[in-house]
Order: structure tokens, then C-alpha cells, then sequence
């Protein structure tokens, strides 16, 4: 291997240049550096190397493996790396499907540089007539805090709507705090909820600013529903998915709606937060800011293919911030903090394997951005693979996936009580709220569980859950998954 | 399969935690099915009523189907008032309105002509066509040639073989 070059940059030729295009190069090469013609000193070194370089390349079964060096090399130097934990050891060779997990963390190096990425942030806000009073004033007070911290290399905007958008603050006002403060004053209740166009605005205001050596960032604040609009904002999520930014919802209130947001939010790898006191906006809000300050890498995006045999039954991320993703590859994962990785949850379904002694899972790829000065594309390969055995692995699955799990299971209680109360199965959707009350209270959380049988007792009664209750179990039990507070289910 | 302990749901073998009741299934045994004799059926029985299917939806304008609890695959029933359920075998002059033989219904003993789904004033009703293994709704054996009501989310076992009813069928 060479020291600082690689044989391609040597002969001044792409990773894929065909062999016509290897020989030219290498002909003039050689031609300048030959011993015959060269006068400064290191170029016979040079001449050597080159023809190194030749050999290799040319040979179709050695380029293939210097290929596979290089590759190696490109994980190895990566300024993030992954890291793949299996529920079993081995795969049974059984004739019925089987159900398989798959936990991917992602983590920067731990001597990665420590650079302040620049931020290109717009916070769209809902300033509907219910945003009235002590939700606008906690967003005001939030705004100029983020406003202050600003430094040079960032841009941020301030977009409200209602059924129409109107940029508060531009990235130019953004600068002056006099300016901003002032503008910030015209920020006042009225009208309905049309998220459509403050979305609108707000991906306008990022796209001119947009910077691959920062993160892009919508947040998007909203405390209804939008009407109407729904396809189209979802289609301008995947856009803005496909542009590398990444949107956060914060729902305030029950009268949001969770399925809209979390769809929203998926796409782009973002998270959703549901607040139910005004009195949180602002602590929240200055730590979107503070966490975005912190993103060493970011556009991390999960691609590739499962084998035949393999189908995906559900993706979840669990760090940084819980949140199902899209089973759609590739699926973005939003940004790598430096302090912390992105944890990432496949359940599979494997299918009959006939006579395999080893079953490769699927081929896929991590991708992501470097951010900073240096920016840089990574690509990791990820080969998932496992093999397959006649005996049941007699070990114990790994505790992370295992607590995960615990937290999956209760999470999805509450989802298909949700269901099944909208079918009008109010029976059974009270009785399996009484189960996920039990669940809860043995693993300790005790508010949740009361939560879940207050909702158990509103289903005998009146039928249904409350729109409170209903983003109070949601997003109570997805806090669960959280591995620091994820206990075992019993 | 494996049996939830608690409630006796259904999951497939490495499920970890029951998706019914959050119960923990690690402990449970990964290779239950191996074990049962290919001539013998197994009443089942049912502690509580099954859970409501997951997976596939039917296709638009279909108010039944029947989901192949083994594969997941949906099966919509379309345009008629009664399904026989059968696997075709070469030669055959009756053949089944819904054959069952590409998910194995020959393996698992499913009869050519096995049972029948009818749908009656806004009720299903599944019927026993006399065959060699006997069918089962929800564990239970059926007498043969006697219509049982079923409903949404039930199973239906014919010989070995579990499909689950979806149905949009008030009733």
C-alpha cells in the first residue's frame, strides 16, 4: 500500500476507469517519469510506484483485491463507525418463519475532532388563534435566546403561519437583535392552521442557505390540525428528506395531530415531541438549538437490501430520540451527536431457508455527512450476516436489544388499543390497556400505567380514549424506549 | 409458533415479547411445531378469544378474507355469497373456489373439498365439508355438514392448517 497515495490518484485516474483508460494513463505517466528522461530528484521512485500501480490495476483479480483494501481502509479512517448486535447468535433451520432482530449503532470516533457544525435553522410556528397568550410568549422568549447565540457561519429564520405564512424574522434580521426583537413583537395570534404554507416558507428560507458542512434543520411548532394540506406537506418532507434537511414536530397540547407529525418528522429523520404545558416551549426549543451545536455528522441514512428470505416488520430508532422509521430503505436517521450514536432497532421476519449454512441477512450501506471544515461523504458497508443452525442458540438474547424490546412490546399495546378503540372494539381495547397498566407498573412507571387505566375506565364508559390520554401514552411509552429508562417488560 | 404462556397468543419462533398481553417470551420453547406428529391434528385450546389480524390489508371491495397464519399472505374473497376451501390436485373435476394448495394444504392435510364459508344476512358462517382431518374454529372441532358463525379475527384450522377470518361483515 502506499503511504499517502492510493494507485488510482497516482496514475491520475478515477476508483472506476476502465482498463483502456488505465493504459493511457499509465503510457503518459511513465513516458514523464521514465529513467531515460527524468532530471529532478525522487522521480526514478516515482517511476517505480508507477508501475506498481500498473500492475495492480491492470490485473483484474488484483484490482479487486487492492478494491477491497482500500475499502477496508476508507471504514477504518471513517470519522464515524457501526456497530451490528443480533437477538441470536445462530438462525434455527426451521420450515415456518421466524422472527429476527437486528440493533445498528452508529458512533463518531471517540477522537473526533470537536467542531461546531454551522447551523442553518428555520422554526416555523403555528400562530393559530389557540396559540394565544402563554404558548406565543414562551415561543417569543425562545426565539431571541436561540437568536442571540447565533454565530457567523449560521442562518436562521422565524416563519408563522396561520392560513397564510409570513417570514418574522429573515436571516438577515436574524443578525441584528434590535432588528429581530422588534420583528418578533408583530408575532401575534389569529386565523386557522394550514402547516402546508409555513412549511413552505420555512424550507424556502433553508434551501438558500443550504450548507453541506452544517445541518439543515426545520422545526416546526404546531398545537392543531392542518386541513387538507396533509399529502402535500408529506410531499414536501420527502423533498426535503432528498435535500439533506431534517424536520422536528413539537405538538402542544391534545388537538395536534400525532400520526400527521410523526409521518412528517419520519421522513426526514427527524423526531417528534409532544409538550403538554406551554411552560416547557422554551427549555425545549434552546435545547433543539444547543443539541444541533453538538451534530458531528449528519444526512445519516440507512440503504440497502434484505435477502429474499428477509422481509422488515418494523424499524425503530432509539437513539438519540425514539422514533419509528420509515421500513422504506433507504430510511434517513436525522444527525450523529458527538456525544451519544444513533441506535437503530430491525425486526425481520426470516423465511424457510432450505439447506444454507449461513444466511446473509441483507447488504446495506451507512451513509452521512461529516460536518465541519472538512466535510466529507462517508459510505460504510454493513453485511449482515448469520448462521444457520439445527439447535436453538441456549444463550440469553443481548440486554439492549432485550429492554428495547420490553419497551416495543408496551409501545405497540397502546397503538393497537388506539386501533382497535377507533374500530369500536371498546371491550377489548380496555381490557388491553388494563394489561399495559399492569406492564407498566412492574417496570416502575407508575403515572403512565395510571394514565393507561384512566383511559381503560373512559373506554367502558364513553367508548373511546381522549385525544389527551391517546399522545400521553403514545409518546409516554416511546420515552420508554430511551435505553437509560428502558427496563425489562417483567 | 410459539404459545404465549399468559394468554396463549400466537407469535412466530425468536418473538420476544408477546404482542397481546407484553408478556416476555424468552423462556419459551423455539421448537414447538417440530415436535407434532404430521398425522395427528392438536386441538387447540383457546383461552381467550384471538387477537384481531395484523399484516396485509384485503383488497378494496372485498368484505372477506383469510390470512395464512403460517405465511402472513392475505387471501381477499371477492363477488360471491359462499367459498368452498380445498386444494386442487391434478385431474380434480370439482375444484375449490379457494385452493389452498400453494401454501401447502396437501402437507398439512387439507381435504380437496374441506370446508365452506358462507355469508347469510350479515353473518359468516363456516361449514365442515366432511373432511379427513376435521376443521377447527378457534380450537374447537366442528361437527361436519353444521354451519358455525365466525367472526372477525377468528381462527379457522383446517387439518394443520391455521387461516385466520378477516371479515367486514357486520355482525
Amino acid at each position: 500500500m502506499p503511504g499517502e497515495q492510493d494507485y488510482y490518484s497516482l496514475l491520475g485516474v478515477s476508483r472506476d476507469a476502465t482498463p483502456d483508460e488505465l493504459r493511457s494513463a499509465y503510457r503518459k505517466a511513465a513516458m514523464k517519469y521514465h529513467p531515460d528522461k527524468n532530471v529532478s530528484e525522487g522521480d526514478t521512485e516515482l517511476f517505480v510506484q508507477i508501475n506498481k500501480a500498473y500492475e495492480i490495476l491492470a490485473d483484474p483479480e488484483k484490482r479487486a483485491a487492492y478494491d477491497a483494501q482500500l475499502a477496508e481502509m476508507a471504514v477504518e479512517q471513517a470519522q464515524f463507525r457501526c456497530r451490528v448486535i443480533q437477538s441470536r447468535r445462530t438462525i434455527l433451520e426451521l420450515d415456518e418463519p421466524q422472527v429476527h432482530y437486528i440493533l445498528i449503532d452508529i458512533e463518531p470516533r471517540a477522537d473526533i475532532a470537536e467542531v461546531r457544525p454551522p447551523i442553518n435553522l428555520s422554526i416555523i410556528i403555528d400562530r393559530s388563534t389557540s396559540m394565544r397568550g402563554p404558548r406565543l410568549d414562551q415561543v417569543r422568549a425562545a426565539a431571541i435566546s436561540i437568536l442571540r447565540s447565533l454565530q457567523p457561519s449560521d442562518s436562521a429564520s422565524i416563519v408563522a403561519f396561520s392560513d397564510r405564512a409570513e417570514i418574522i424574522v429573515s436571516p438577515d434580521q436574524a443578525r441584528d437583535m434590535s432588528v429581530a426583537r422588534a420583528r418578533l413583537s408583530l408575532l401575534t395570534a389569529g386565523g386557522g392552521t394550514e402547516i402546508g404554507q409555513g412549511l413552505k416558507a420555512g424550507l424556502a428560507e433553508l434551501e438558500r442557505n443550504l450548507a453541506r458542512q452544517g445541518v439543515n434543520h426545520l422545526v416546526l411548532l404546531t398545537d392543531g390540525r392542518t386541513y387538507g394540506d396533509e399529502e402535500e406537506c408529506l410531499a414536501m418532507a420527502s423533498q426535503a428528506a432528498r435535500q439533506g434537511i431534517t424536520i422536528n414536530g413539537v405538538g402542544i397540547g391534545s388537538d395536534w395531530s400525532d400520526r400527521f407529525l410523526d409521518e412528517l418528522a419520519s421522513r426526514t429523520g427527524g423526531n417528534v415531541v409532544f409538550l403538554d404545558s406551554p411552560t416547557a416551549i422554551t427549555g425545549l426549543l434552546r435545547k433543539l438549538f444547543d443539541d444541533l451545536t453538538k451534530v458531528v455528522a449528519s444526512r445519516i441514512q440507512l440503504a440497502g437490501q434484505f435477502a429474499q428470505q428477509v422481509d422488515l416488520r418494523s424499524a425503530f430508532k432509539l437513539l438519540p430520540e425514539p422514533m419509528p422509521v420509515d421500513d422504506e430503505f433507504p430510511a434517513n436517521l436525522g444527525h450523529l451527536p458527538r456525544d451519544g450514536k444513533i441506535r437503530v432497532l430491525l425486526e425481520t421476519v426470516v423465511h424457510p431457508l432450505g439447506d444454507v449454512e449461513e444466511l446473509t441477512i441483507g447488504r446495506f450501506e451507512i451513509l452521512g455527512d461529516v460536518l465541519g471544515p472538512q466535510a466529507e461523504e462517508i459510505r460504510l458497508p454493513l453485511h449482515v450476516r448469520i448462521p444457520v443452525s439445527q439447535e436453538p442458540d441456549p444463550d440469553p438474547p443481548p440486554d439492549d436489544i432485550l429492554s428495547a424490546l420490553g419497551a416495543v412490546a408496551l409501545y405497540r399495546m397502546q397503538e393497537k388499543a388506539r386501533h382497535e378503540a377507533e374500530l369500536g372494539q371498546a371491550g377489548q381495547a380496555a381490557r388491553r390497556l388494563e394489561n399495559l397498566a399492569t406492564q407498566l407498573l412492574a417496570s416502575g412507571e407508575r403515572e403512565l400505567a395510571k394514565a393507561a387505566l384512566n383511559e381503560a375506565e373512559r373506554l367502558v364508559h364513553s367508548r373511546r380514549i381522549s385525544a389527551e390520554g391517546e399522545k400521553m401514552l403514545k409518546y409516554g411509552t416511546r420515552a420508554l424506549l430511551l435505553p437509560a429508562k428502558a427496563g425489562p417488560g417483567s | 409458533m410459539i404459545e404465549c404462556p399468559t394468554c396463549k397468543h400466537q407469535e412466530f419462533v425468536g418473538t420476544m415479547f408477546c404482542s397481546e398481553c407484553g408478556a416476555r417470551l424468552v423462556h419459551v420453547s423455539p421448537l414447538p411445531t417440530m415436535t407434532i406428529p404430521r398425522d395427528h391434528v392438536n386441538e387447540v385450546a383457546m383461552a381467550t378469544k384471538p387477537a384481531a389480524p395484523e399484516g396485509p390489508e384485503l383488497e378494496s371491495g372485498a368484505l372477506l378474507g383469510l390470512r395464512v397464519i403460517s405465511s402472513g399472505e392475505v387471501i381477499s374473497l371477492l363477488g360471491r355469497d359462499n367459498y368452498t376451501l380445498g386444494r386442487s390436485a391434478e385431474g380434480q373435476a370439482v375444484v375449490p373456489d379457494v385452493d389452498l394448495s400453494p401454501y401447502d394444504a396437501y402437507e398439512q392435510g387439507v381435504s380437496r373439498m374441506h370446508a365452506e364459508l358462507r355469508v347469510e344476512r350479515d353473518s359468516v358462517y363456516v361449514l365442515d365439508l366432511e373432511s379427513a382431518n376435521g376443521t377447527l374454529v378457534n380450537g374447537k372441532r366442528l361437527q361436519a355438514q353444521k354451519p358455525h358463525p365466525v367472526r372477525h379475527g377468528d381462527i379457522i384450522q383446517l387439518g394443520r392448517m391455521r387461516l385466520q377470518l378477516i371479515s367486514r361483515v357486520r355482525n
